[in-house]
């Protein structure tokens, strides 16, 4: 939990600033409807939870280059892993952003 | 079972090999080296071996090279391919339900709700090229699935000659010079009827080798096409091509690229071709009849058609008939210009197109409206779709006792993900006519009214 728990908007429910970052990315750049808040750190991105699909999997990826500064590959199987949830895809910017 | 010949094979003398290339030659860049074709006619060989006893194989396969091997393999075993992009629990259980004795050919370790058989291949050249067997031109290769209007997969069957007298057409229409193979990349996967023709069938009979590795991200495409020797063929799509574009920086020198599965807006061609300094080429076609004709999209709106393809108007729609190949009803409205050329006037209107994916609107419908609890439904698709990457469809919703995300949850299974609603409006009754009709500009005029902040 934080200190600033008396605000409703940065009570964060779970989620920690670089995962807020990176929920902000996906709802600006999907325009997704839902809340940043919304999306729990756990919950999956593609196929259930979130349900996002090939399409954004290449509209993020130029995201996450853009905002970040390193380019997504898909080495296959390690790729559903990064992406699996807002949690593992945080932890994949977070090791590999250069800016 | 499998084993059993359709009795149109045995009346039919006609037979096509399973590779028309040289066994030195080229066929797949796997794993960061080559693979002749004798490697490739071993490997197939080795692992039909393997097959078990089944009526059908559903090919699974994300690894080109496995995909191409398992294909082989199950040609030579007479076990028609099932091609299905729809990859998920539900999908694959009404695959297995509706052709019994089938099994999954898979290249991880995939759960699937089928009997599976790893693909193990290796690519190596032996020592001494087997010889390259004869297949009857009349024998079930493949079956590919579009969505119809019942909400249930429509099957296409694709028989080897057909297959194979495309990919013969395709290496005329494009040129590809026996002197000269090319590299291609392909970022479509094998299982789509546009991937599967152009990167796995191709180099089994014309001047082509095609890359096996990943190719979705822009990094990955840079990093293939740096991989393999020029002259290079880019096969992908508008939304890769727009990314490649976005991302910066130039590709290697390219002999060609080529667009399918969407329209390419004249604006993204231009650009391409001065950034890439190479032809950008369009390929139209449908999974049903596969790759038709092409343009190169800035010399304008007509469409050349492929050898040996031909186009006849029957009242309102086109029948498109080729060798091998059972004729087949357009889903394109199209004008003949002459013999050889025609331009596309539109789609009919029941179908959606969205990431290379089609559906049938009707069949979407009906899917949502027999779900537990809901009265009404229809989906609705925005006017920019296509323009918009992040635009998708939305449903609105007569369900009483039910949440939007109930509803959402269980589409979720039904529907494949490209047309998931991206909204779920419940509302108390849809703006049906007289006639019980839906206009489309009603239903827009009512989510717009919902939107609007009171």
């Amino acid at each position: 939990m934080t200190e600033l728990g008396n605000s409703a908007s940065q009570t964060l429910d779970g989620q920690t600033a670089p995962e807020r970052a990176v929920a902000e990315l996906l709802v600006n750049t999907l325009q997704l409807e839902v809340a940043v808040d919304a999306i729990d750190p756990d919950m999956r991105l593609f196929g259930e939870g979130l349900g996002l699909d090939s399409i954004d999997a290449l509209e993020l990826a130029l995201a996450i280059t853009r905002a970040y500064g390193f380019e997504l590959r898909s080495d296959d199987e390690r790729n559903q892993q990064i992406f699996a949830s807002l949690r593992s895809l945080t932890g994949h910017i977070e090791a590999h952003r250069t800016k | 079972m499998g084993s059993a010949p359709e009795a149109s094979e045995l009346a039919s003398p006609a037979q096509e090999p399973l590779i028309g290339r040289l066994p030195d030659a080229v066929l797949f860049y796997w794993q960061n080296r080559p693979v002749t074709a004798a490697a490739f006619l071993q490997d197939a060989l080795r692992l039909a071996q393997e097959l078990p006893d089944a009526t059908h194989m559903v090919n699974l396969c994300r690894d080109r090279y496995a995909f191409a091997v398992a294909f082989a393999a199950a040609l030579l075993r007479r076990q028609p391919c099932l091609l299905t992009g729809d990859h998920s629990r539900l999908g694959l259980a009404a695959l297995a339900e509706r052709f019994p004795g089938s099994f999954a050919a898979v290249n991880a370790a995939d759960c699937v709700p089928l009997p599976t058989c790893p693909v193990r291949a290796n690519g190596e050249t032996p020592a001494i090229a087997p010889p390259v067997p004869m297949i009857p031109a009349s024998r079930l290769a493949a079956v590919v699935f579009t969505s119809g209007s019942t909400g249930a997969p429509v099957a296409h069957r694709k028989l080897w000659g057909a297959l194979v007298a495309r990919s013969r057409a395709a290496a005329a229409q494009f040129t590809l010079d026996a002197a000269a193979p090319c590299a291609i990349i392909g970022t479509v996967p094998p299982q789509h009827m546009y991937g599967f023709e152009l990167t796995v069938l191709l180099p089994l009979h014309a001047p082509a080798a095609s890359w096996c590795g990943p190719a979705f991200y822009p990094s990955d495409v840079h990093a293939a096409l740096a991989a393999v020797p020029a002259s290079r063929i880019l096969v992908t799509t508008p939304l890769q091509i727009r990314a490649l574009l976005h991302a910066g920086s130039g590709l290697p020198s390219l002999r060609a690229a080529i667009s399918a599965t969407a329209p390419l807006e004249r604006a993204l061609a231009d650009e391409a071709e001065q950034r890439w300094h190479t032809p950008m080429l369009e390929i139209f076609g449908a999974t049903e009849v596969g790759s038709i004709a092409s343009r190169r999209t800035l010399d304008g709106e007509a469409w050349t058609t492929y050898p040996g393809v031909s186009l006849q108007q029957a009242a309102d729609a086109t029948m498109v008939s080729a060798p091998w190949a059972e004729p087949v009803e357009l889903a394109d409205r199209i004008e003949a210009l002459d013999a050889g050329h025609f331009r596309l006037l539109g789609r009919r209107t029941d179908l959606v197109k969205l990431g290379g994916r089609r559906a049938s609107l009707s069949g979407l419908n009906r899917i949502l409206t027999e779900l537990d609890g809901v009265t009404d439904g229809a989906f609705l698709v925005p006017d920019d779709l296509n323009e918009r990457v992040t635009a998708r469809l939305m449903a609105v919703v007569v369900a009483p006792c039910r949440s939007p995300d109930s509803i959402l949850a269980e589409l979720r299974g039904r529907v494949d993900p490209l047309f998931l609603p991206r909204r779920v409006i419940c509302v108390d009754a849809l703006p049906r006519n007289e006639l019980g009709k839906l206009p489309r500009q009603a239903l827009q005029a009512l989510v717009a009214r919902l939107d609007r902040p009171a």
